[in-house]
């Protein structure tokens, strides 16, 4: 449980004079579940984009497990076991819900170069979509189009089709974005036995501080490009300089609501 | 439609189809190969729009390969029809390797651009060297020689001879389209046509298959070409132009783009139309651009679509 | 060195023409977003309207080619109006196919009214008629007016876009559709008169041409909108800058081509076509979109 997964070194990354990473430094450990968080502007899905391949890198170099990753393209990556999901949710709209999760099963399964193999009958790989969508909560769902999903089925069905990558590295973008409560506790417990399990590294963007406080083990406090702090979660709130740009000073008082009005303020 | 009614739907079709040269007369017969012909272009053409998204407006170049390729085999090396084909079928895809190779790294609307530009520089291409093609009078002389199989000699000299060797590489276009669709290929494909970018994200290197699809597409394009210049004894420079590239993509969307039978059903009717057509008017194109529109604006399902969601909306009725 | 320097703006000259179709597809996709396959056609009609209307209100020649590309509009507010419109929710492929559609309705209408064959251009460009001597040897003056004529567009576009309120408006609405409507602009009033406009800028390059090239055919249009799809590709598309570049570059190729390796000259433009999609697969200065 201690080598580094993930090793960032020295990412900076600028859109024109806009800086979204400056000199970052920064490594994920194997196993624990890290939440990255921060105003919004500072950086966090540009980070994800960089690390999984979806925008170039202009500088720095970025390591999975000791070997250097910086220019492969994002399909090399996923297949090394760097998954995402999206913040928006960026499904196959006209393909069953269990032809979305079948597609990255079958593609880490190696199955995908068969023209005359029937889909109907690849078993293993049914199965095992199957299984995703038991561990989303969608198994009921699962030959209805995607595009006829409710928002939040549309956001599980968002984190089943990243899962289905059979990723060791998962990244998630504000999972829980405009899900009921119910949704999202489900959700929540999904995320924290897969984290559990100990397969998948998860590492988390989220705006909602209920769910980086409840379910992290380390947060990653980010700040226009750069890290301002690092730690266990209440080393992080109890941090003066993330209360005086993220958390607003009432946090300690008032409690859960407190962060999402301080969260609205800014 | 289920798994016994479908069975019986296509023999069906296929016992209609071996009949038509005993009891029709020689021009249905014609005609029916020239179904055939846009079929076998259609359904391979369909793989590429209706499955994958990819709208590319140059395929008539690998039409006119296949056609060419044949042809020029014909005429100086062999003449043995089947070893034609298979030259035809292989210019063809040599050809959609090098131009896919440009076009399947840009996004759909540079793809439609450059397949567009590519496909008329294949009929510049053809139209100016005119010392190995014959330019604009075409390749001539290109003879059916019969199809010889070990000591057996199958004569093709005769359209209804010529239909049979066509009917079967027409079964075997379709059976192929059939089961690519249905593999974990062909969901691939769908999947790159809903979303390219989480299709990457699921480890998938988009533009190889683009590319392979591109490639399987042509096939089949060079495929109905040779069969062309063999019913038609030579191939012709129009073959490459941009208004026969249009054919396949509305012979797929007035039959319906995201299925089987759709180009196949599309074809019969684009042809049957086109000859009703031409008897009173000779701008039949302008006809073609307005079904176009007609199918746009209000029926993208295509023939075969509009049936399909309007047998669903019955039996929903049916059920309520 | 005559030779070249005649070839040269031989080649600006034809460029030009190829400018004014890129200029217009470029503004309409890069404001719309669809690739107007039916600009060739447009381009076409001007020619076609222009000297339709040339015999009926001569000697007025200048008074018809304003006319007629006027006429033009026309066809291209309704094909937006009524037809492009109605599409934009769908898919990239159905737009696309829609404005092929039309390419091949008003190709062949052409062809239906006025026959296939090739019609001779009238003359009596006033002003403009007869050439100087350059280096030695006579050109038309009347295709330095249309050197001169690209970048007068070019600049009154770029001032257009750059300097005025509406440029601005349409700028904001070709970056976010929804936004702009939500600020309260007329994004689908504006999306029409950008089509129009478009649409005015190929149709005035149609009618320059006739008497340019001294006939008109329905393949005009078929050729110039491969011309102008090459110039988008190496330009970029939705860049003005790429295309106005582009098609100078393609012009001077073109012509280049034509005097020294006439078999072939259609390659060279496909292998600079190749080349610059190696190095920069969007275009020397297409954005991503």
């Amino acid at each position: 449980m201690g080598a580094p997964i993930l090793e960032i070194r020295r990412l900076s990354n600028f859109f024109g004079s806009v800086c979204t990473a400056r000199d970052l430094d920064l490594s994920f450990e194997e196993g624990v579940l890290t939440s990255i968080i921060g105003p919004n502007g500072a950086g966090k899905s540009t980070l994800i984009n960089l690390l999984t391949g979806h925008l170039p890198v202009q500088t720095g170099r970025i390591l999975f497990r000791g070997a250097d990753v910086t220019d492969l393209p994002i399909h090399q990556r996923v297949r090394l076991g760097i998954c995402r999901s999206f913040q928006i949710a960026n499904v196959f709209p006209g393909l069953t819900v269990l032809e979305n999760v079948l597609i990255p099963v079958l593609s880490a399964a190696g199955r995908t170069r068969r023209l005359f193999a029937r889909v109907s009958a690849e078993a293993a790989a049914r199965a095992e979509a199957a299984a995703v969508l038991e561990r989303v909560g969608l198994s009921a769902a699962r030959d209805l189009p995607a595009s006829a999903l409710s928002h939040g089925d549309k956001r599980l069905l968002e984190v089943g089709v990243a899962l289905a990558a059979r990723p060791s590295l998962l990244f998630l973008d504000e999972p829980t974005a405009g899900m009921n409560p119910v949704e999202r506790a489900r959700l929540l417990e999904s995320i924290r036995s897969l984290s559990g399990d100990g397969r998948a590294t998860i590492v988390l963007v989220e705006h909602d501080m209920d769910v980086v406080f409840s379910l992290s083990e380390r947060v990653v406090v980010l700040h226009r490009g750069e890290l301002l702090c690092d730690g266990a979660p209440d080393q992080v709130r109890g941090d003066a300089r993330v209360r005086e740009v993220y958390l607003g000073y009432e946090v300690e008082e008032a409690g859960p609501a407190a962060p999402r009005q301080a969260e609205v303020s800014r | 439609m289920g798994r016994k009614a479908s069975l019986a739907a296509w023999l069906l079709v296929l016992a209609i189809l071996v009949a038509i040269p005993f009891s029709t007369g020689k021009f249905a017969t014609y005609l029916t190969i020239r179904v055939m012909l846009l079929g076998i272009f259609a359904i391979g053409y369909n793989l590429l729009l209706g499955q994958t998204g990819l709208l590319s407006f140059g395929h008539g170049a690998f039409y006119a390969a296949g056609a060419y390729g044949l042809g020029l085999f014909s005429l100086h090396v062999s003449s043995h029809p089947l070893l034609g084909i298979a030259a035809g079928v292989a210019a063809a895809a040599l050809l959609a390797l090098f131009i896919g190779f440009f076009c399947v790294r840009s996004n759909e609307v540079y793809f439609a651009m450059l397949t567009l530009a590519f496909g008329m520089m294949v009929f510049a291409l053809v139209w100016n060297a005119s010392d190995v093609t014959g330019g604009d009078d075409g390749l001539i002389g290109v003879v059916r020689a019969p199809v010889a199989l070990g000591p057996v000699r199958l004569s093709i000299a005769r359209d209804p001879q010529l239909y049979f060797l066509v009917l079967p590489l027409f079964g075997l276009c379709v059976w192929t389209a059939k089961r690519i669709r249905q593999s974990p290929f062909g969901l691939v494909l769908a999947g790159i046509r809903e979303n390219p970018i989480r299709t990457q994200f699921g480890g998938i290197a988009v533009h190889r298959y683009r590319l392979a699809v591109f490639v399987l597409s042509a096939s089949f394009a060079g495929l109905a070409g040779a069969l062309e210049v063999l019913l038609e004894s030579g191939a012709r420079p129009f073959m490459a132009h941009w208004t026969h590239s249009a054919e396949p993509i509305l012979v797929g969307l007035l039959g319906g783009l995201g299925t089987l039978t759709g180009p196949l059903v599309g074809s019969l009717f684009f042809i049957a139309m086109r000859e009703i057509v031409q008897r009173f008017t000779e701008n039949w194109m302008l006809g073609f651009g307005v079904i176009l529109l007609v199918v746009i604006m209000g029926f993208r399902g295509g023939v075969v679509g509009t049936l399909a969601h309007w047998l669903a909306t019955l039996r929903a009725r049916g059920e309520a | 060195m005559q030779s070249i320097v005649h070839v040269c703006l031989a080649g600006l000259s034809s460029g030009m023409f190829i400018w004014l179709v890129a200029s217009g597809l470029t503004l309409i996709f890069g404001v719309l977003g669809v690739l107007n396959f039916a600009h060739g056609s447009f381009y076409m009609l001007g020619a076609y309207f222009s000297f339709a209307l040339v015999r009926a209100l001569w000697p007025h020649f200048y008074l018809a080619m304003v006319l007629g590309t006027l006429g033009v509009c026309v066809l291209g507010y309704v094909v937006e109006r009524f037809f492009l419109r109605a599409v934009y929710k769908l898919d990239l492929p159905y737009q696309l196919l829609l404005t092929f559609a039309f390419v091949l309705i008003f190709d062949n209408l052409v062809k239906l009214i006025w026959g296939a064959g090739a019609l001779s251009a009238p003359s009596g460009l006033g002003p403009l008629e007869g050439s100087v001597s350059i280096v030695g040897r006579r050109f038309p003056v009347y295709s330095l007016f249309v050197i001169a004529v690209g970048p007068l567009v070019a600049l009154a576009l770029w001032a257009a876009l750059e300097r005025t309120w509406i440029g601005r408006i349409v700028r904001a609405a070709s970056s976010d559709r929804e936004m702009a409507s939500a600020l309260g602009v007329p994004v689908p009033a504006l999306f029409t008169g950008v089509f129009v406009f478009g649409t005015w800028l190929g149709a005035i390059g149609g009618a320059l041409a006739v008497p340019y090239v001294g006939l008109m055919t329905t393949g005009m249009g078929e050729s110039i909108i491969i011309d102008a799809f090459i110039v988008a590709v190496i330009g970029g598309l939705g860049s003005l800058k790429g295309a106005f570049l582009g098609a100078l570059v393609i012009g001077v190729l073109s012509a280049f081509g034509t005097r020294f390796f006439p078999t072939f000259d259609m390659f060279l433009t496909f292998i600079l076509m190749a080349a610059v999609l190696l190095w920069r697969p969007r275009g020397l200065f297409g954005a991503a979109r």
